[in-house]
């Protein structure tokens, strides 16, 4: 069942990469200030991009931040609960171009956008915009398998985009150096495990997961090998957590993140088992930013950011 | 003493509606015309940008919005005949719970990505079996032709539903938040994201069926006097009843394979059909209660965009009004 | 004919229970306290269950780590299984006997949807709320949910069997589908999802304690019992025994109400059990009521017990929550007591 998916959907994106091709090449787009395009590769195919494209839509608020970082500002954004750092697109000067899961194909066809760029929630879009649209459109998700490699790749792909590759490159170094002190220090910073809160209960997760850059890049060791296939997490008891005794606790409040503390994770974990580990002995329950680690996820500017969170704490 | 809503009711007991008065032939012109207009305001209102590509787009939700409206329409009206009720509809037998758990066991082993991209005519032939198995193998396994027996099948149904659901909730805990976010998207039928090719694939299938439904019309009419009167008046009434039971699976998995679970606007559309049809005839009740469909999701969706600037999904607002007349409808006794 | 999970349940009262079936007098007194028995050794069995080592030997030897875990988490979590277990099935038996019908309980009447909602509005309005109002606020939703489908009962012209818990199970329905739509409005699904479904692994020392609120209403329902029966056969009949119907359905009403709405707010939703546990029962000693009540405490504590332990020790060192163990066990035995029900009727 898998490999059949995973071939088809191999198909399905050559054909699509050769239909948006041979779209382009017949699409009768004005000319843009520099008439210069450039060719992206991307999680759907390849795309030929306008060079600086001035009208750029996006739904990912990880690729509006990593825009923050190289000053770029998209002209058209979801209707969003948007955070703290992107709080400006908030602003009816952005046109609101659907809800998060549903882009508005008419007035986006309307307004004719230079670059569409959609990831995850909006990937099922592809064909509407780059085929029947005709604009040219990248599918920037961060492919959770590996997700460092291949933000770098969209990163870069942003960087050609907006014609910023020196400033990208520079961004993504400092991520790796930071990467690597945190790496360094987390060496000999004992165990660590992941855990989610919700509804007053906890589910653990590890390496692989969304959450597993803690221990995938930044070499935190993991206190429990919560074993998985696929990116998802295990429900587990306060004791499993008093058993596995990290040496820091990584905690994202899943609900303190949407704003309405269903029970916060502070109450949650305020207990007598918890309380007698070591992490806890420590101080080293780390309040993960329920939005920077998943609402944001990987930007330009949230990543250094999250890999301080990290770091912080070790 | 509460009334009980029987086919067909004594003419005379009601009072105060003129539109019962109103004759079948007149209801049906009306509701054409006002399907008619619903259409084409839908397809014209506020046209800008790329006209060519705006009206593609407004007919390819126009084409899911009509099949819906025939298919859930269709099968509620069937079902409710077969079983002598005007209470249930098709879609509580556990299909949503069974469109859910293969949303969410999809989004589970294959990551939410792939569930967006996979192809869709793949996916929906996967939905649109699965279901129509599942509906099948608890016809098969407890269809023995009493009327008792379709409302145990119903229960049955509903246990294996909240079965369904246990299972749901426990992959949705182990998710993460961000492949749930994709997820939860499922969860409400949708007419703005439809796959051109799967509309042919299902215009195809809901079209044979009610053709095979406009043939069968004087039978229903039969059938809806009970069983042991279709059975003296020479109708096979195992073998109709189940071919209906199939037809309004088949119907009930495609159209949520094609826009998401609908579960109260069948029992909507097909209560307000018999407000307003005097005579209950199905070959007036048929067409009525399609086109009452039609332009309940076309209106409503166009009011959605003009008025309320597209913010709330059309689905749970009909659903919404469907629940509360569901409960009206209890609470006023009409059940069987 | 019974599921195999129902062998299972009943495996340690089985032997016992089926040699006092319609045997009356101090026979009675032996079997339950036979099945009592049961639940204990199960209770002991959920003690020693779980992932840090906590056995026997261990306590004796006066192990601090171990006698901490004993009373910080594996005493309350079977405290809080068993007072569950019984409430539950408890108050599936008296919304049985008040409508006189086998396949209601609270999760087939939309009481627990309705508890739902209240959480949601609870947590939307007020999310600092304490526990304590989360839970007052639920009762009251569950109050009027209930009481939504005794009114919708009493206009039911024919009282089909099967039919009452299709119409509740609809009622719920529609109830739930209004609480999925504000809990999406809110992006509030995951935490309401995680928060219903029956799951004893967040309970600890102080997290609990409300459920003996539950245990409270289980005495006076069983104190009451008898005339929830009697209410069961209708107003006039109840009336001309000289008893006062409406306070009697008033009763019954606050009773399931609220353990549903304590229940479903301290460990979440456990389908079925109050459906299962009542039906079984009779099944086995018949419709004595005053021998039912005890009977549905101790198999329903017994059950949610097993499940329980199936749920810690099924994935281990991780957890099944118990509503989805629940869910697959109790349908299986519903369905097998709804067959039943057919092959009686053909």
């Amino acid at each position: 069942m898998k490999i059949s998916f995973r071939t088809l959907l191999g198909t399905v994106a050559a054909g699509a990469s050769l239909i948006a091709l041979t779209a382009c090449g017949g699409s009768s787009e004005p000319a843009k200030a520099e008439g210069k395009t450039v060719s992206i590769t991307h999680a759907q195919g390849t795309t030929e991009v306008p060079v600086n494209p001035e009208k750029v839509f996006t739904f990912d608020l990880g690729v509006l931040d990593s825009m923050e970082a190289l000053g770029i500002e998209a002209d058209g954004v979801p209707d969003a609960q948007f955070p703290e750092s992107l709080a400006k697109y908030k602003d009816a000067k952005f046109e609101k171009i659907g809800s998060m899961k549903e882009p508005n194909f008419e007035d986006i066809a309307a307004a004719a956008p230079d670059l569409i760029i959609i990831t995850g929630r909006t990937a099922g879009s592809y064909k509407q915009f780059s085929e029947d649209m005709k604009i040219p459109t990248v599918d920037l998700s961060v492919d959770a398998s590996k997700p460092m490699e291949s933000f770098k790749e969209q990163a870069a792909n942003l960087g050609k985009i907006f014609d910023a590759e020196d400033k990208v490159a520079t961004a993504l170094t400092d991520i790796d150096t930071k990467a690597t002190e945190t790496k360094a220090r987390a060496s000999n910073a004992g165990k660590g495990l992941i855990v989610l809160t919700s509804g007053g209960e906890v589910t653990a997760y590890s390496a692989g997961s969304r959450f597993g850059l803690i221990h995938d890049v930044l070499g935190v060791a993991t206190a429990a090998d919560v074993k998985h296939d696929g990116a998802h997490g295990e429900a587990v008891s306060f004791e499993f957590i008093k058993e596995k005794n990290p040496d820091t606790l990584y905690v994202v409040d899943r609900d303190g993140a949407m704003g309405t503390a269903g029970e916060a994770a502070d109450a949650v974990l305020d207990n007598e088992l918890v309380n007698s580990t070591n992490a806890a002995k420590n101080g080293k329950i780390v309040k993960l930013d329920a939005n920077s680690w998943y609402m944001v996820g990987y930007g330009l500017n949230n990543l250094p950011k999250m890999i301080g969170e990290v770091a912080q704490a070790l | 003493m509460p009334e009980v809503l029987t086919a067909p009711p004594p003419v005379a007991r009601r009072r105060g509606n003129p539109l019962r008065k109103a004759s079948p032939r007149l209801v049906l012109m009306v509701l054409a015309v006002a399907t008619l207009i619903a259409i084409a305001l839908f397809m014209t209102v506020d046209l800008k940008g790329a006209i060519g590509y705006a009206l593609k787009l407004r007919g390819i939700r126009v084409g899911a919005m009509l099949l819906v409206a025939i298919a859930v329409g269709l099968s509620t009206l069937m079902f409710q005949t077969v079983t002598s009720n005007r209470l249930l509809t098709p879609s509580i037998m556990g299909f949503d719970a069974l469109y859910l758990l293969i949303q969410t066991s999809l989004v589970f082993t294959l990551g939410s990505s792939t569930l967006l991209t996979a192809a869709p005519a793949l996916k929906f032939g996967i939905e649109v079996v699965l279901m129509v198995a599942f509906s099948a193998l608890l016809y098969r396994w407890l269809f023995t032709g009493g009327s008792g027996s379709l409302h145990l099948m119903l229960l049955v149904g509903i246990v294996i539903g909240t079965l369904f659901r246990g299972f749901s909730s426990l992959l949705q805990r182990l998710m993460e938040p961000s492949d749930f976010l994709i997820l939860q998207d499922l969860f409400f039928a949708s007419f703005n994201q439809v796959e051109p090719v799967l509309l042919g694939i299902s215009a195809v299938i809901i079209g044979v069926i009610a053709v095979i439904a406009w043939r069968l019309r004087h039978s229903f009419d039969v059938l809806a006097l009970g069983r042991e009167t279709a059975i003296n008046l020479g109708v096979d009434h195992r073998r109709t009843v189940s071919l209906v039971l199939v037809m309004c699976a088949v119907l009930v998995a495609v159209s949520t394979a094609l826009v998401g679970p609908v579960t109260f606007f069948g029992l909507l559309v097909v209560s307000i059909a018999y407000q307003l049809v005097r005579d209950f005839s199905h070959a007036w009740l048929l067409p009525i209660t399609v086109l009452l469909g039609a332009v309940t999701l076309i209106g409503g969706q166009l009011i959605l965009e003009q008025v309320f600037g597209f913010n709330t999904a059309l689905s749970i607002i009909i659903e919404f009004i469907g629940g509360l007349l569901f409960i009206y409808l209890l609470l006023k006794g009409s059940l069987k | 004919m019974l599921a195999p999970a129902l062998s299972r349940t009943a495996a340690t009262e089985d032997s016992s229970a089926v040699a006092v079936r319609r045997t009356r007098g101090p026979g009675e007194k032996t079997a339950l306290a036979l099945g009592a028995l049961g639940v204990l050794v199960l209770a002991v069995i959920s003690i020693f269950v779980g992932v840090t080592n906590v056995s026997a030997p261990k306590l004796l030897a006066g192990d601090l780590d171990a006698w901490q875990m004993l009373w910080v988490s594996r005493l309350p979590r079977t405290l809080a299984v068993v007072l569950a277990g019984t409430a539950v099935a408890v108050a599936g038996l008296i919304m049985q006997l008040m409508v006189r019908n086998r396949f209601v309980e609270p999760s087939t009447v939309g009481t627990v949807e309705s508890a739902t909602l209240g959480i949601l509005v609870v947590t939307v309005a007020f999310p600092a709320a304490p526990l304590l109002a989360k839970m007052g606020i639920a009762s009251l939703f569950a109050l009027g949910g209930t009481a939504l489908f005794l009114a919708v009962l009493s206009r039911l012209p024919l009282r089909n069997t099967l039919i009452v818990p299709i119409v509740g199970i609809m009622l719920g329905g529609v109830i739930g589908s209004v609480t999925t739509f504000f809990a999406y409005r809110y992006d509030l699904l995951q935490t309401l999802s995680n928060w219903m479904i029956g799951d004893f692994s967040g309970v600890l020392r102080g997290r609990y304690e409300l459920l003996w609120i539950v245990a409270a209403l289980t005495i006076v329902g069983y104190i009451a019992a008898d005339r929830f029966t009697v209410a069961g056969m209708g107003a006039d009949f109840t009336t001309n025994l000289g008893m006062n119907y409406q306070a009697i359905m008033r009763l019954g009403l606050v009773i399931v109400s609220l353990i549903s709405a304590v229940v479903v707010t301290t460990v979440g939703a456990v389908p079925f059990l109050g459906l299962i546990v009542p039906n079984i029962v009779s099944l086995l000693f018949g419709d004595n009521l005053r021998r039912a009540v005890p009977w549905t405490a101790i198999f329903g504590a017994g059950f949610v017990l097993i499940c329980d332990i199936i749920g810690r020790t099924i994935r281990f060192p991780y957890e099944v929550p118990v509503g989805m163990v629940m869910s697959v066990l109790g349908a299986i035995v519903f369905l097998a007591l709804l067959l039943k029900t057919r092959t009686r009727n053909a």
